[in-house]
């Protein structure tokens, strides 16, 4: 007889954590830990704005009205200047922040301060007349003749004017009226408005006077975002089109109005491209060199050759696919997070439309996938859309992995992403990922379409972390 | 925002201005004295006669053009000279007044320096300047208002004025 111990249940088996996912989980900490710092950041630099007036003793300088209108301007002004610095560094494309939290957040935060900013600039000039015209005991409008005496209050003025139009223009219904390249053009009056603030600042304001401490911090900042825009906008992308020398090799059209083209350089493969990331790219030819584009690459690029894809939308992008071979390119980027670094999740969930297909087909050429990781879905309103889905398949990383295929239009009069035919099947998010909850999901599409399919993804209640979204028509 | 990045946020800012708001009281303690000691008559640095002023810079030297009035000083009556105050500082830049005394009354007063820290100093001292000589000269002496919106050049101004007086024993 052979005796054994009491069974004590089931041996508890621990779940033993793939190495990737772990590193991966870690990764995306590391980037919270980071963005989140950037976000304190913004906010002591304000607090830091408010700091100054108050180490310069600005608090015992209040005692009656004017002079608390007086302090409330200088505040107003410090904390609003300090906010355009800001949006001139998150308009930089600074690498690290791109890599953190990526561009388009980047500027959707730049949006968003651009009337606060505005506001506080002109609360600045309002309070400051008011509060000095009641201690001068003299009238708002005679206070601001002798204001503009001053030669760099003058420009200080001008200054406000600038901000007030490049504001104004980039409100959506305004900016609408506008082709991009004027908005543009407006836009970059940004840069002047802050500089020609600048010796008013320095002279006239008693917070920011020689020889003290605020004044070098002052400048300090000024220097950091002029600087960023100075190397991250123009110094870098110039070398980098100077070093890599690219050129157009040849233009292929793919389907009506689609086009791959081609592009050869030196040392392509240095600039690091992940797969899933644009750069903006110029075309230096007499129709098309005014214009740049964002254009994701379709291909991962090698050390000689790189590739994009583009449909033609704008008149800018039509005349992009007459390119000849030989033009010249040049190149700023690459940016972008729609990237396999950024996955969090161990499964890969990825829906991909139209012309969303580029980013998608290189950020999965660019994957080390298991076989069963990933599930792609590439919807198309008609056959004709189906761009580069062929590749999609044979990609070797796809191997083992499920390639699905929407093809219809939508039903009309209901909000939804899918085609008719698949609605009325009862496709659901789910149905296509049933393990959507353990997916990274990366949707590339219209903007429209891409917010409903991340609108079924969080009412299956994906947490925000793993939804990964660009959106573009181009 | 996320709960750990507003934390955060709140965190350093308030630090940030902790920082801000110490400096700026120790600034206010430091300087404060400076400006109250000439206002308090007689003190050691109104000397008897002649080179009494610690000034800087450009700020000529005062000439009694009566040394022996200053001298003489127990009769006020019948002081005249030019006698000139000490420089006071304050937060927006030094100030210092001259006056012109004839037999005991005081018959202009000249601003050496005013308030001229930035440009908003610069205008504030060059509209309180006229009104402070007005003042003065009517009351004949360093105990008038002052003009509200200018309290820094007033009190400078009048503390000079005062240092002057002394001198002369009027």
């Amino acid at each position: 007889m052979t005796l054994r111990t009491a069974p004590a249940g089931p041996a508890r088996t621990r779940r033993t954590v793939d190495p990737i996912d772990r590193a991966r989980r870690i990764r995306g900490r590391r980037r919270m830990r980071a963005a989140d710092a950037m976000v304190a950041l913004v906010w002591t630099s304000v607090a830091g704005a408010v700091a100054l007036w108050l180490a310069y003793g600005g608090l015992n300088t209040v005692g009656d009205l004017g002079s608390a209108l007086t302090a409330a301007g200088i505040v107003t002004g410090l904390v609003g200047t300090d906010l355009i610095l800001v949006m001139l560094v998150l308009a930089a494309r600074i690498p690290a922040i791109d890599r953190v939290v990526g561009q388009d957040t980047a500027m959707a935060f730049h949006r968003q301060l651009g009337k606060p900013a505005l506001y506080l600039i002109l609360a600045h000039g309002a309070l400051l007349t008011v509060g000095y015209a009641a201690a001068d005991g003299s009238n708002v409008v005679a206070e601001t003749v002798s204001l503009f005496q001053g030669p760099d209050m003058a420009l200080a003025y001008l200054g406000l004017g600038l901000l007030v139009a490049v504001v104004v223009t980039s409100v959506v219904a305004v900016r609408r009226r506008f082709s991009f390249e004027a908005w543009h053009l407006i836009h970059l009056l940004s840069y002047a408005a802050a500089l020609v603030a600048l010796p008013h600042q320095l002279s006239a304001a008693g917070v920011l006077a020689e020889g003290t401490v605020q004044r070098v911090y002052w400048i300090a900042m000024y220097v950091l975002a002029f600087g960023s825009i100075a190397v991250f906008r123009l110094a870098v992308p110039a070398l980098r089109s100077a070093r890599h020398s690219i050129r157009v090799a040849g233009v292929e059209q793919v389907a009506p109005g689609v086009v791959s083209i081609h592009l050869i350089g030196r040392e392509l493969d240095r600039l690091q491209t992940a797969g899933g990331q644009y750069a903006i790219w110029r075309f230096w030819t007499g129709a098309t060199w005014w214009h740049a584009h964002p254009i994701s690459f379709s291909a991962v690029p090698t050390a000689s050759s790189a590739r994009l894809t583009v449909r033609d939308l704008g008149s800018g992008s039509a005349a992009i696919s007459r390119v000849h071979p030989g033009t010249r390119v040049s190149i700023e980027g690459p940016y972008g997070v729609f990237t396999e670094a950024h996955r969090v999740a161990p499964k890969l969930a990825v829906v991909a439309a139209g012309i969303g297909i580029t980013p998608i087909r290189s950020m999965l050429e660019h994957s080390a996938l298991r076989p069963g990781e990933a599930t792609v879905l590439l919807r198309a309103s008609d056959p004709s859309q189906s761009y580069l889905w062929n590749e999609v398949g044979t990609l070797r990383s796809m191997q083992g992995n499920a390639v699905f295929s929407m093809i219809g239009p939508r039903p009309p009069g209901l909000v939804t992403w899918m085609s008719a035919e698949a609605l009325a099947q009862g496709v659901t998010i789910a149905t296509v990922f049933p393990e959507l909850l353990a997916s990274d999901l990366y949707v590339c599409g219209p903007p429209s379409w891409a917010d409903l399919v991340i609108r079924d993804a969080r009412a299956a209640g994906l947490p925000e972390a793993q939804i990964h979204v660009e959106r573009f028509d181009r | 925002m996320r709960a750990r990045a507003l934390a955060l946020s709140i965190l350093s800012s308030v630090a940030v201005l902790t920082v801000g708001w110490q400096l700026g009281t120790q600034g206010q303690t430091s300087t404060a004295p400076d400006a109250a000691a000439p206002t308090t008559a007689g003190t050691a640095t109104t000397a008897p006669i002649t080179t009494t002023t610690p000034s800087g810079g450009s700020t000529p030297t005062p000439t009694p053009t009566d040394g022996g009035a200053s001298a003489a000083a127990p009769t006020s009556d019948g002081v005249s000279g030019t006698f000139t105050g000490t420089s006071v500082q304050t937060r927006f830049g030094p100030v210092q007044v001259q006056i012109t005394v004839a037999n005991g009354s005081i018959t202009d007063v000249t601003a050496l320096q005013l308030t001229d820290k930035d440009q908003r100093s610069v205008s504030i001292s060059n509209r309180a300047a006229p009104v402070l000589r007005q003042e003065v000269l009517a009351a004949q002496s360093a105990n008038v208002q002052g003009v509200s919106g200018a309290t820094y050049t007033s009190d400078g101004y009048l503390s000079s004025l005062q240092s002057a007086l002394d001198q002369d024993g009027l």
